[in-house]
């Protein structure tokens, strides 16, 4: 097994609002280059930096993704995750910087293609139509493709998921409740028969019961062959099905490492809490 | 002045224009304007060319007027013409011989004052309304202003676009009522007989002249009145109106008293002119008043420069002009052309009948590609030189205490109390009994993770959301039921997670705004200038200027830039220097240092924790926890909406439950 | 005849009434509802439509109502008049969009409402300068057929004028539920962020729905030259004042509100006319225009926020 370290970016020391996490000696800008058998990674994010009007978001980020990785992001409030999110999906340009899918540059490239090439988002709060009925919003899901047999197979899957948005395939989705709107919110992504999804803070405002279903389905889907990169506050429940994650705090990545390693340290609570250390 | 001296070496680079400093610029184009204005029927004697004149004057006073409502306030009234008609229907049935109801002994007193006389017709007395036009001009205001605050009223609560229809139903209505009944206004046939105004016995007849002069002095008064209420605590509270209505509320702006007040003021400006106007024209038609009246004095201030006097003004002129003098010449220099070049059509064009549809090309073209007008309503700064940028930034001679007001009287007792707070935001609960204690002078933080209520408290205490149960009481006086600017005056000031700045206004205008609950001036303080209003405004500004400079140089060198120019540290500062402005008790600062880097961070935390000792009771909300752990006396931790702990800032960041909070319940599998 | 038969004589004309304002209020929320713009606009190119519809017809050798068809001849004429009107329209929306509103997409405020306000004032001063004020006389091939219930005459031009716009709302509402595109407008109107990230191309959306709503104007706009024989400049006004109040009644961006709403208002034209005074329609109109906005905003089946939150 490839030697992981928890990478530390050493950081300007003191002052508040930044974690002034020791710098160790041997802490490299390594990363964690995991890399899948055809040797690309699906996803990868080179010093990408975002603005909004002059407010400078995302600062030199990098992220990469291997296919069949569950990839966790993670940070406090503020901290640029759904613009990572926003930049993915195309509703966001990065003023610096690139992002390659597939060994190939986004640059340009619009949504509705990125969607056609296996790039399938779950929206935060879900954002399903309300007004339309839950079918209708899975069939949304699958607007780039063409219907016919492939249809009908995505469809079936997303009904061994979650037997639950069967029962309810007509209701109004806006009537559905929380958890089950989620469901129906993955069940759509699922329709764009995706490499990789983009979950966007999956566990927000669930119940307890339904953010362990979530995330055992996460699981399942990863299981089948989807590629999950995944934003979340919950760093506990993130972590426990995660391979690797990536800690972001005002727009720069501060940790990152094999998931079942920051779940022993300190440091994911430093990041979130920002605690004062004296170097 | 240092700019004049600066330029020096660039003399003869800039026209001699530029080179005149700005306040005698104003004073000799304003008398060169008022001589040509008054000398123009000397020079020109033709009769037709002074009614237009007079005309165009009509109309650049109805664009004043709609200027108030559209330009300074930002309602789109698209039903302006109804208060012209009213006021000319006022002076139409008051001074012809159209109504005459018949006499009694409750006429008696106006027959006294003149106002009516008794006349025998058929079989009894009537009453003939002779009232003059001097009285009426005033009194016609006076009853559009009330018809305005009528028609505004239903809207204030609507977004822009709806807001619009409904004044445009009411603009409708209006005309269509005068032809309906024409026991009043003789219908669409039109009032006739409208007594021609007179003046110390001489008659003004058919004679243009008179009217240009009248009209002249009713377009002076009204830009003077303009230009007062701009530049006046009022206009201030009507541009934070147009620029951002939550905020404005947020500084104390009582924004149904200032919307109707900026409906009662412009349709009295319509209400004036159109006795004047009728006067003028001896008649009354309901096809005067109609949408495309409305439309036209929309276009003339679109034209002009939403916003600006001198532009609308300009605007109105303008294209009267174009109506009535310069596309008849360009129709007959076409007809010319045709007969020139045999082309039949040509001859027989028609430009003057096609201006409804040139003014529809104009509106559109400027919409799409000079939304400002003519002549902007905002001037542009010049951005500051290199050096300028560069210099050392230095923190203000650090002496708040004039900015600060002492927290005086009920020493004993905490400045804020919450409690049992549950609010419903969204058919949700947001709030779920939520208690808190602000200490007098104390700095407490509230934090907690995403979506856990944190602004929702903020928009609680300071009335943007209303209290399903509970108590919040602030210095012992219960605040719960308040409306935002009325918590503003009680001492609460706050700032937003998203910046709520007035982008269009400059730096010094947005602080001065801070302090309009602060000021006494109201609309006829600021028209009149009176020396209480001039040193009111004078010490304002100056106060303003102190709190900026809190910032050390950051935001006074910047104070006449417009305030969306500003980097985004600078804009997050002018917040806070706002609603520092009130002179607050207790300020609310929402994510004071988001977006900003560790610098700055400690910068701004520095100066919050100075305005704390000297006297400032501060409640924050914080993601920073370095921040909290700096400033905070006390942490309160919320998350979905309930306390879930408080405690000094140590105790709380390592307390299980709000680490819980943050990083998420553990998985049940490991 | 008795006073209830006026009076039910007076509820079939409105009905018939209320199905062109139907289909006109149709046009003008199926925009709203995706951009929440108040389209002026809509109402002259519902007017201009109507010309086009005259020289269509013209175009067939069918002036005035001297020239009666039947049947197939019927038929066909029918068809090429709304087909050629209908698209006509649809163009001229589509042109009205990308000229002078797509580049004011992001401004916020009043603008684009503004806008839309210069070019209604064009292209009625267009016809107005081309045309002339005079009303000019509708050609008509439909042939005058009445049948007498009781007190009550049905005239076939009202049977056809039903049935068209009934048809018409059928096929829209066939669009919108079954079609890709047509779900693609209904999911852009509810949550057009999440719409884009479905892959769907929004500009797209707004185009066809521009089409859609200004093709509806036109068909309207030929069945009111067919109903009243006439047509004239200033019919952007009289019909889109009571088109839009439909919609506004129906609640704005509800297309099954449209279609009520439309109705509803035909009814409140007629009846309104009858017991109180023709010449106070337009205010009762407008009355109920403020009445629903400030009181009510959402209308019947809307659920757009009209109010400040």
């Amino acid at each position: 097994m490839p030697e992981d370290q928890i990478d530390r970016r050493p950081r300007e020391s003191g002052g508040p609002g930044q974690t002034a996490v020791a710098a160790t000696r041997d802490s490299r800008l390594r990363g964690n280059d995991e890399k899948s058998a055809t040797g690309a990674h699906l996803l990868e994010f080179k010093g990408v930096d975002t603005h909004y009007g002059d407010l400078h978001v995302l600062k030199t980020v990098d992220y990469r993704i291997a296919a069949g990785e569950i990839v966790c992001l993670l940070g406090g409030n503020a901290s640029g995750k759904s613009t990572t999110m926003k930049a993915i999906m195309g509703s966001v340009a990065p003023s610096r910087g690139d992002i390659l899918y597939e060994g190939r540059s986004l640059k340009g490239v619009t949504t509705a293609e990125r969607v056609r090439r296996g790039i399938a988002p779950v929206l935060e709060a879900r954002r399903l139509f309300p007004r339309m009925t839950v079918y209708e919003n899975l069939e949304m899901g699958a607007y780039t493709r063409r219907r016919g047999p492939e249809f009908d197979e995505d469809l079936a899957r997303v009904f061994a998921l979650f037997p639950r948005v069967e029962e309810r395939l007509h209701q109004l989705a806006g009537t559905l409740s929380g958890g089950e709107q989620q469901m129906v919110a993955i069940g759509r992504a699922l329709m764009a028969r995706p490499r990789l999804l983009c979950m966007d803070e999956p566990s927000m405002g669930l119940s307890p019961a339904y953010v362990e279903q979530v995330f055992d389905i996460i699981r399942t889907i990863n299981g089948q062959g989807v590629t999950i990169f995944m934003v979340e506050q919950n760093a506990n429940m993130a972590l426990s099905i995660a391979d690797r994650a990536y800690v972001l705090q005002t727009g720069q990545v501060v940790l990152s490492g094999p998931a079942a390693e920051l779940r022993e340290t300190e440091l994911i609570r430093h990041a979130y809490l920002g605690e004062v250390t004296v170097a | 002045m240092r700019s004049t001296l600066a330029a020096l070496p660039r003399v003869w680079t800039t026209s001699l224009f530029a080179r005149v400093p700005a306040r005698t610029r104003t004073r000799v184009g304003t008398l060169v304007i008022a001589a040509a204005a008054l000398l123009f029927p000397l020079i020109n004697s033709n009769d037709a060319d002074i009614d237009a004149a007079a005309n165009a004057l009509a109309f650049a006073a109805l664009a004043l007027g709609l200027n108030i409502v559209v330009g300074f306030a930002g309602l789109l009234d698209l039903g302006y013409a109804a208060f012209f008609a009213i006021g000319a229907y006022a002076y139409g049935v008051a001074s012809s011989w159209q109504w005459h109801p018949e006499w009694s002994s409750f006429w008696e007193p106006f027959r006294w004052l003149d106002l009516v006389a008794r006349y025998h017709q058929g079989g009894g007395d009537v009453v003939h309304f002779q009232v003059s036009f001097w009285l009426m001009l005033p009194l016609a205001a006076a009853i559009a202003a009330f018809f305005g605050v009528l028609f505004g009223a239903p809207t204030l609560r609507l977004k822009g676009d709806y807001l619009a229809i409904v004044t445009l139903g009411f603009g409708e209505i209006v005309p269509i009522v005068a032809r309906n009944t024409p026991t009043i206004t003789n219908g669409a046939m039109g009032l006739n007989g409208v007594a021609a105004p007179q003046f110390f016995g001489y008659d003004f007849g058919v004679d243009a002249t008179p009217y240009y002069y009248v009209g002249v002095a009713l377009v002076a008064v009204l830009i003077l009145t303009s230009l007062r209420l701009k530049d006046s605590r009022v206009g201030r509270a009507w541009m934070a109106i147009r620029e951002d209505e939550i905020a404005a509320a947020a500084m104390g702006v009582d924004r149904v008293r200032f919307k109707l007040l900026a409906f009662a003021i412009g349709a009295a400006f319509a209400g004036a002119t159109g006795t004047f106007y009728v006067a003028k024209l001896q008649t009354a038609t309901p096809e005067m008043f109609m949408f495309p009246v409305s439309v036209m004095v929309l276009v003339m201030i679109v034209f002009g420069g939403i916003g600006s006097v001198w532009g609308v003004v300009v605007g109105a002129l303008v294209l009267q002009i174009l109506q009535s003098w310069f596309l008849e010449d360009l129709s007959q220099w076409l007809h010319a052309l045709g007969r020139f070049a045999g082309i039949d059509w040509l001859q027989h064009i028609e430009l003057a009948s096609s201006i409804e549809l040139i003014f529809g090309v104009i509106l559109v073209l400027m919409m799409l590609y000079r939304r400002e007008g003519l002549i902007p309503a905002t001037r542009h700064v010049r951005a500051l030189s290199v050096d300028e940028q560069n210099v050392q930034v230095a923190r203000g001679g650090f002496d708040p205490v004039r900015a600060i007001t002492s927290s005086d009287r009920r020493t004993d007792g905490p400045l804020l109390e919450v409690a049992d707070l549950n609010v419903r935001f969204g058919g949700l609960v947001a709030l779920r009994a939520v208690e808190l204690v602000v200490p007098v002078q104390k700095v407490v933080a509230v934090i907690g993770p995403n979506g856990s209520g944190k602004s929702t408290l903020f928009n609680t205490i300071t009335g943007l959301l209303p209290v399903h149960t509970g108590d919040i009481r602030f210095a012992g006086e219960e605040i719960g039921r308040l409306r935002p600017h009325e918590v503003l005056y009680q001492g609460i000031a706050r700032t937003f997670q998203n910046i709520r700045l007035f982008p269009d206004l400059t730096v010094l205008e947005n602080v001065m705004i801070g302090m309009h609950a602060r000021l006494a001036t109201g609309p006829v303080g600021a028209l009149l200038r009176l020396p209480a209003n001039r040193r009111e405004e004078e010490a304002a500004r100056e106060r303003a200027c102190e709190i900026l400079s809190l910032f050390g140089n950051r935001l006074l060198p910047r104070a006449d830039h417009l305030a969306g120019s500003l980097s985004y540290a600078n804009r997050r500062r002018t917040e806070i220097a706002r609603a520092l402005a009130s002179q607050p008790k207790l300020l609310l600062l929402d994510e004071p240092t988001a977006g900003m880097n560790p610098a700055e961070t400690l910068e701004l935390a520095d100066q919050i924790q100075s305005l704390n000792h000297y006297g400032l009771t501060v409640l924050l909300i914080e993601h920073k926890l370095d921040v909290v752990a700096m400033l905070a006396d006390k942490v309160i931790v919320l998350d979905h909406g309930e306390k879930i702990a408080e405690g000094p800032p140590e105790t709380v960041r390592r307390d299980e439950e709000v680490i819980r909070a943050y990083l998420g319940r553990s998985a049940a599998l490991a | 005849m008795s006073d209830y038969g006026v009076l039910l004589q007076q509820v079939v004309n409105g009905l018939s009434l209320g199905a062109m304002y139907a289909l006109l209020a149709l046009g003008f929320t199926l925009v709203y509802g995706i951009l929440e713009l108040i389209n002026f606009a809509h109402f002259n190119v519902f007017m201009v439509s109507s010309f086009v519809g005259m020289w269509a017809l013209e175009l067939l050798g069918i002036s005035g109502q001297s020239r009666v068809l039947t049947g197939f001849a019927l038929a066909g004429t029918l068809l090429f008049a709304f087909g050629v009107t209908m698209v006509a329209a649809g163009v001229l929306g589509v042109a009205v969009e990308r000229l002078s509103l797509r580049p004011l997409r992001g401004v916020r405020g009043t603008a684009a409402m503004i806008t839309t306000i210069g070019v209604s004032y064009i292209l009625f001063n267009a016809i107005l300068l081309t045309v002339g004020a005079g009303s000019e006389n509708y050609p008509n091939p439909l042939p005058v057929v009445r049948w007498q219930f009781g007190e009550v005459t049905l005239e076939l031009k009202e049977l056809l004028i039903w049935g068209i716009a009934v048809a018409l709302m059928l096929a829209l509402h066939f669009f919108v539920s079954r079609t890709r595109l047509g779900k693609a407008m209904r999911a852009t109107a509810q949550d057009a962020e999440a719409a884009r990230m479905m892959g769907v191309d929004v500009d797209r959306v707004i185009v066809t729905a521009f089409f859609l709503g200004s093709a509806l104007a036109g068909a309207a706009a030929l069945i009111f030259g067919l109903y009243y024989n006439y047509t004239s400049f200033i019919i952007g006004y009289t019909a889109g004042l009571r088109a839009f109040t439909a919609a506004v009644l129906g609640g704005i961006g509800s297309i099954p509100g449209a279609m009520i709403g439309g109705v509803l208002i035909g009814l409140i034209e007629t009846l309104g006319g009858h017991l109180i005074a023709v010449r106070w329609t337009d205010v009762i109109i407008f009355s109920i225009l403020v009445l629903v906005l400030v009181f009510a905003p959402t209308g019947l089946f809307g659920r757009a926020t009209p109010t400040k939150s």
